[in-house]
C-alpha cells in the first residue's frame, strides 16, 4: 500500500510579544490509504498545531508535507461548531454548500446519513434542541457529506459525556472501516487512542518530538467495544502511559 | 395535560397578573398622591403640574391642533435618526471588521468621541446645518452612532472560534464568513444595540429639539418654560415616558420574534 501522505520534517515556531517558542521540532511519519492514526501527548504539546499544519490551515512552518493535489480533506473540531441559526438539515449540508457541491448525488448521500444516524425527525429543527451527543452526530455527517479521502479529528469527542463519546467514536470508527478512510485523531484521552486506531503516536512536551509510535494489533477489530475487550488493550495502555510520562512538577 | 402540570401554569399566570395588578397600583398610587398633593398644597401646582391639569393640557392641544403634531415631529426625527445610526453604525463596524488596522488606528479618536458631551457641538451644528430638522437629526446622530458602531463591533468581534475555524477548513471566502457567518451570529448584538440606540437616539432628539425647533415635545417642554406654563413642560416629559416605553416593547417583540431559535 502506497503511502496517502507524508510528512517529512516539520517544525514550528511562534512568536510572541516574550520570546520565540518552539511548538514543533522535527516530526516525520507516514499516513497508509485507510489507517486510523492517533496522536496523543500532553496538553499544549502542538497536537492541535500539528492537524492544522495538515489540514493546509496553518502555512507557517518548515519541512515538508507530501500528498495528492486532489485529496479531499475534512476537519471535525472539539466543538460541534453548527450554527444556531440554521435548521439541522442546514448545518448539515453547510460543507456543501460553501464548497459549491450541492447536488442530486451528495444531497442524496446527506439523506442516507441521516437515515443512517436516525436524526430524520430533527431534520427541520435547532441546534439547540438536540442534546450534544445528536449534535456532534450532526457535525459528522456535515463532515462526511463532502466525501472526504483524509479525515483530521481535533478532539472531536472531548466535550462529550462518557457514553455519547463512546457511541459516537464507535460511529466514526465504524464508517472509517466501512468506507476505507484514512483518519487522524487528536486526543490527550489513552483509552479512545487505543480503542480507535491502527497506530498511535506519543508526542512529548513541548517543543514536541516523537517519543513513540505504538502499532495496535487486536483480533476482534469490528468495533471499538471489541477492541477495549481484547486482553492485550491494557499493554497497550500502560506503554503509551509510561511513553507519555506525564511529569506532574 | 396532568394535574400538576394544569397547577403549575395555573401559577404562572397568577403570579404574571400579581405583577401587573402591582405595577397598576404603583402607577394610579403615585398619580393620585400628587394629584392630592398638589390640591392640598403641600406642593407646587405651578412647578410640578398635576395629572388633572395635564389631562387638561393634553385636551387644549387636542382641539389646537397641536398634540398629535407635536408627537408626529418627534416620532418622526426619532424614526429618521435611529434607522440612519443603526444603518450607518452597521456599514462602519463592517468596514472595522474587515480591516482591523483601521480599527486599531480609530480607536482612541472613537473613544473620545464616545465621552465628549455631544450636546457642545450645539452651537457648531445650528451654524453649519441651519436652524432645522437637518440640525436635530445630525445632534441624534452624533448620539446615537458611535454607541452602535461600538456595539456592532464587538458582536461581530464576538463569533465563535470553532465556527470561525470551521468555515476555514471548509475553504469559505472572506464574503461567505462575512455573509454566512459574522452577520447572522451577531443578530443578537444587532438587535440588543437597537435597544441602546433607540434610548440614545430619543436622547438625541430632544437635545436638538431644545437648540432648534418650531414643533415637536422638546419644543412643548422650551416653550412651556418660556412662557412658564409647566403644565407643558410635564406633559411633555409624561409623553416622552410614554413613547420610550412603547419604543422599546416594540425592539422587545421583534427581538422575540427573530431571536426565537437563538
Amino acid at each position: 500500500m502506497s503511502n496517502l501522505l507524508e510528512i517529512k520534517n516539520i517544525f514550528k515556531n511562534y512568536h510572541t510579544k516574550k520570546g520565540e517558542i518552539e511548538a514543533i521540532k522535527g516530526i516525520s511519519f507516514n499516513i497508509k490509504k485507510g489507517e486510523i492514526i492517533s496522536i496523543v501527548g500532553p496538553s499544549g504539546c502542538g497536537k492541535s498545531t500539528l492537524l492544522s499544519i495538515i489540514s493546509g490551515l496553518d502555512k507557517n512552518y518548515s519541512g515538508s508535507i507530501l500528498k495528492d493535489d486532489n485529496l479531499k480533506i475534512a476537519y471535525m473540531l472539539q466543538s460541534d461548531a453548527l450554527l444556531p441559526w440554521l435548521t439541522i438539515y442546514e448545518n448539515a449540508i453547510l460543507g456543501l454548500k460553501l464548497k459549491k457541491m450541492i447536488n442530486k448525488k451528495t444531497l442524496e448521500y446527506v439523506d442516507y446519513l441521516f437515515d443512517f444516524y436516525k436524526l430524520n425527525e430533527f431534520k427541520h429543527t435547532y441546534p439547540k434542541y438536540l442534546s450534544g451527543g445528536m449534535k456532534q452526530r450532526v457535525a459528522l455527517i456535515r463532515t462526511l457529506a463532502l466525501k472526504p479521502d483524509l479525515l483530521l479529528l481535533d478532539e472531536p469527542f472531548s466535550a462529550l459525556d462518557q457514553q455519547s463519546r463512546l457511541l459516537i467514536s464507535d460511529d466514526v470508527y465504524k464508517i472509517a472501516k466501512k468506507e476505507n478512510k484514512t483518519v487522524i485523531l487528536v486526543t490527550h484521552n489513552i483509552e479512545e487512542a487505543v480503542s480507535f486506531s491502527d497506530k498511535v503516536i506519543v508526542l512529548s512536551k513541548r517543543p514536541s518530538e516523537i517519543k513513540n509510535i505504538v502499532t495496535i494489533n487486536f483480533i476482534n477489530q469490528e468495533s471499538i467495544y471489541e477492541r477495549r475487550k481484547d486482553v492485550n488493550y491494557h499493554n497497550y495502555f500502560d506503554i503509551i502511559w509510561k511513553d507519555l510520562d506525564i511529569d506532574e512538577s | 395535560m396532568s394535574l400538576e402540570q394544569k397547577k403549575y401554569l395555573k401559577k404562572r399566570r397568577l403570579n404574571k397578573i400579581k405583577v401587573l395588578v402591582c405595577q397598576i397600583i404603583l402607577l394610579l398610587g403615585f398619580l393620585i398622591i400628587w394629584e392630592i398633593l398638589v390640591n392640598k398644597g403641600v406642593i407646587s401646582s405651578f412647578i410640578y403640574s398635576s395629572p388633572s391639569r395635564i389631562y387638561k393640557t393634553i385636551i387644549e392641544l387636542i382641539n389646537n391642533n397641536n398634540f398629535f403634531i407635536h408627537i408626529y415631529i418627534t416620532l418622526k426625527e426619532v424614526f429618521i435618526s435611529f434607522i440612519l445610526g443603526i444603518s450607518l453604525g452597521f456599514v462602519i463596524a463592517l468596514i472595522l471588521y474587515e480591516f482591523k488596522f483601521l480599527a486599531k488606528v480609530i480607536d482612541p479618536f472613537l473613544t473620545m468621541l464616545n465621552s465628549l458631551p455631544k450636546v457642545a457641538l450645539g452651537p457648531l451644528i445650528i451654524i453649519a446645518c441651519g436652524a432645522n430638522i437637518k440640525s436635530i437629526i445630525l445632534m441624534a446622530l452624533l448620539i446615537n452612532l458611535i454607541v452602535c458602531i461600538i456595539t456592532i463591533y464587538n458582536g461581530f468581534l464576538g463569533v465563535d472560534e470553532y465556527i470561525l475555524k470551521l468555515f476555514k477548513t471548509l475553504g469559505a471566502s472572506k464574503y461567505q464568513i462575512l455573509t454566512q457567518l459574522v452577520i447572522p451570529s451577531s443578530y443578537q448584538t444587532i438587535i440588543a444595540s437597537f435597544k441602546l440606540c433607540v434610548a440614545q437616539t430619543l436622547i438625541g432628539v430632544i437635545m436638538g429639539e431644545f437648540l432648534v425647533s418650531k414643533q415637536g415635545i422638546g419644543y412643548l417642554i422650551v416653550y412651556g418654560k418660556q412662557v412658564f406654563n409647566l403644565n407643558y413642560v410635564m406633559t411633555g416629559i409624561i409623553l416622552l415616558g410614554i413613547i420610550s416605553y412603547i419604543l422599546y416593547r416594540l425592539i422587545i417583540i421583534l427581538e422575540n420574534k427573530l431571536l426565537k431559535h437563538l
